[in-house]
């Protein structure tokens, strides 16, 4: 990024009024990277989602500092009754507890598997499908059985059964981490196989292998920067896949559970007070919605601003 | 298209074979054996010992992998062949068969809702593009799209169950009314209407993108050209070619039928495969779990079959 910042602010300077090539651009010289968020900004519905975004992770740092033991802590002098106040915008539940802390700290727990099973989804597609499409040939070929394989898992009971099953053991986070990560990396392997094999004809890989540059090299240093355009855009969008699915199981009763706060949760605590408490379904349900718009809003923006057929003026 | 069938149905054969193996080995090398439950001080070792022996546990893996595999395709002619269910003793595959046809229709009832409410909604979007009509539309397709099924069904309970008290909290029929049509039409309004939601926000999407695709071409134009009036034009001209790519992705939506439903069926205690599965699960049940997986296997490998198949159908330019 400190390259394209060099270059950013050469083009404020006088070469950038060479205008010798097709285009009629006002900045000359720019950069992948300047045009992507310059198309990205220009998307009013991809801002939209990058605020309620920013607004969501902000939430989740700020407020469980803030509420320190608030979300786990009972109260006997505090009830589902109360009038509702600054100290607990949204009241407290059956067990006294402050609702709007308890509701940032699931969104706290919420994002941070999102987060990390976004993250091994990635390195394992990425690596996975960088050996497949690099290597082509058999490899390839029976990589990719494999990935039909996982791919014909039924989803969701998959992970499932492997938070079921081997939860005991570790920490309940952990486990929806990797049982979401485990079985979820064969979009973004197809994504990486399909860019390298684009790119293992291209000229600077060419040139990178005449230099003598070991394979290693050439797949670390040269082929995965190109291949992540597309993979960014999964991980966007898979983050609100792994949020939803952290919510159900915990909502199931197989992930995070009561006392530990989560959106899923939650909802399956308020089912109980369906006729007395309406409200309590809807603040962790609108809660999930908009982690899930946000997630969609800013993906969907960044394959519109990372295709480079768009241009500027759409 | 019978030897194009057949291909694929043999390049399935691995994908079978890996899916099998998958599935057992989760089941099997997670801590916790079947015989555990039996270890309870009551039970002589020397019954444990004969237990794991009739169960053939203390063979090898790959033995008792190949044993289970060639035993699970004898399903059509042995109610044994899937095992015994640890929580009633009941034979899995009956289990299985006796649970698919509540899966079936409410997977069924929505999924015709739920194209009989997106085709006409696509199709207005698409003929009425950026209109008020069609932005609403968006912004509710988009939120829709966004909401999790169970969080859906939730409200719903709470609403028309709880509050309104118009229609059952759940289950399939009222106890002593199995059978009763109209009580189960009343137990399927929730849940499919859950399902539908969700699935018409996603299908009028893709209806009003391909009607667009459609409508801009050459033929379309000539047709009004004609003079032919604009139902015609767009239902009989237009609508058909539409309707291609929406038929492909009903055949990859087969597999959601099992495990796309589990969360549905589980919120509504609607007693279908989904929620079989999601039980199962919770009572490590593994002669249930297995059989689950291996159907949803199934499904997907049937489901892509059939979109390619049906592709090949509706589309007369596509040979196999």
């Amino acid at each position: 990024m400190a390259s394209s910042e060099s270059i950013r602010s050469g083009a404020a300077g006088p070469t950038s009024t060479s205008t010798d090539t097709d285009e009629v651009d006002l900045v000359a010289v720019q950069t992948y990277w300047q045009l992507v968020r310059r198309r990205f900004l220009r998307n009013r519905t991809a801002v939209i989602g990058l605020v309620l975004l920013a607004f969501l992770v902000f939430s989740a740092i700020v407020f469980p500092m803030v509420g320190g033991d608030a979300w786990y802590r009972t109260s006997l002098v505090h009830h589902p009754t109360d009038p509702v106040s600054i100290d607990a915008p949204l009241g407290y539940d059956n067990l006294g507890r402050n609702i709007f802390f308890r509701l940032t700290k699931g969104l706290q727990t919420s994002l941070i598997i999102g987060f990390f099973a976004v993250l091994i989804i990635t390195l394992i597609g990425t690596t996975f499908g960088s050996i497949s499409g690099y290597a082509g040939g058999l490899v390839d070929n029976v990589m990719m059985r494999v990935v039909d394989i996982v791919l014909s898992l039924p989803g969701f009971f998959l992970i499932l059964m492997l938070v079921a099953f081997i939860g005991g053991i570790v920490p309940p986070m952990m486990v929806i981490i990797i049982a979401i990560g485990i079985t979820g990396w064969t979009t973004a392997a197809r994504l990486v196989r399909a860019e390298f094999l684009r790119l293992r004809e291209s000229d600077f890989v060419q040139a990178a292998k005449a230099l003598g540059a070991s394979d290693s090299r050439i797949i670390i240093r040269h082929m995965v920067p190109s291949a992540m355009a597309p993979v960014l855009v999964a991980a966007t969008l898979g983050i609100a896949d792994a949020v939803v699915t952290e919510a159900a199981l915990s909502f199931l009763g197989y992930g995070i559970r009561d006392p530990d706060a989560s959106l899923g949760n939650m909802l399956t605590a308020a089912q109980d007070y369906f006729y007395r408490q309406p409200l309590w379904i809807y603040y962790p349900g609108i809660t999930l919605i908009l982690v899930v718009l946000a997630a969609s809003f800013v993906g969907d923006g960044l394959r519109d601003a990372l295709d480079p057929r768009q241009k500027l003026e759409a | 298209m019978v030897t194009y069938i057949v291909r694929r149905l043999i390049q399935a054969i691995p994908i079978v074979i890996g899916i099998s193996v998958i599935s057992f080995a989760i089941v099997y090398l997670t801590p916790g054996s079947p015989i555990d439950k039996f270890r309870t001080g009551r039970v002589s070792p020397q019954t444990i010992a004969n237990l794991i022996r009739v169960y053939g546990l203390d063979q090898p893996l790959p033995v008792q992998f190949v044993n289970w595999f060639t035993h699970f395709w004898s399903f059509p002619f042995n109610s044994t062949a899937w095992g015994y269910s640890f929580t009633d003793g009941l034979p899995v595959r009956d289990k299985i068969f006796g649970r698919a046809p509540s899966t079936l229709l409410l997977m069924g009832t929505s999924l015709v809702v739920s194209m009989l409410l997106a085709i006409p909604i696509g199709i207005l979007q698409a003929v009425k593009q950026y209109s008020w009509a069609d932005r609403i539309i968006t912004t509710f397709e988009t939120i829709g799209y966004a909401m999790p099924t169970f969080w859906l069904g939730l409200i719903l309970k709470q609403f028309f169950s709880v509050q309104l008290k118009w229609l059952p909290l759940y289950g399939q029929n009222t106890l002593g009314k199995q059978g009763d049509i109209p009580d189960m039409i009343a137990h399927l309004i929730l849940p499919v209407s859950t399902l539908a939601v969700v699935s018409v926000a996603g299908w009028s999407r893709y209806m009003r993108a391909s009607m667009l695709e459609v409508l801009r071409q050459d033929y379309v134009r000539t047709a009004r050209a004609k003079g032919l009036g604009p139902a015609r034009v767009i239902g009989r001209h237009a609508l058909r070619n539409a309707l291609i790519p929406i038929v492909t992705l009903l055949g990859l939506t087969i597999p959601t039928l099992l495990s796309g439903a589990a969360i549905t069926e589980t919120v509504f205690s609607w007693p279908g495969l989904g929620w079989l599965g999601v039980q199962a699960v919770g009572d490590r049940d593994y002669p249930v779990v297995l059989a689950v997986t291996m159907i949803g296997g199934m499904m997907v490998i049937l489901g892509n079959l059939l979109a390619d198949v049906l592709y090949g159908v509706v589309d007369p330019r596509i040979h196999y």
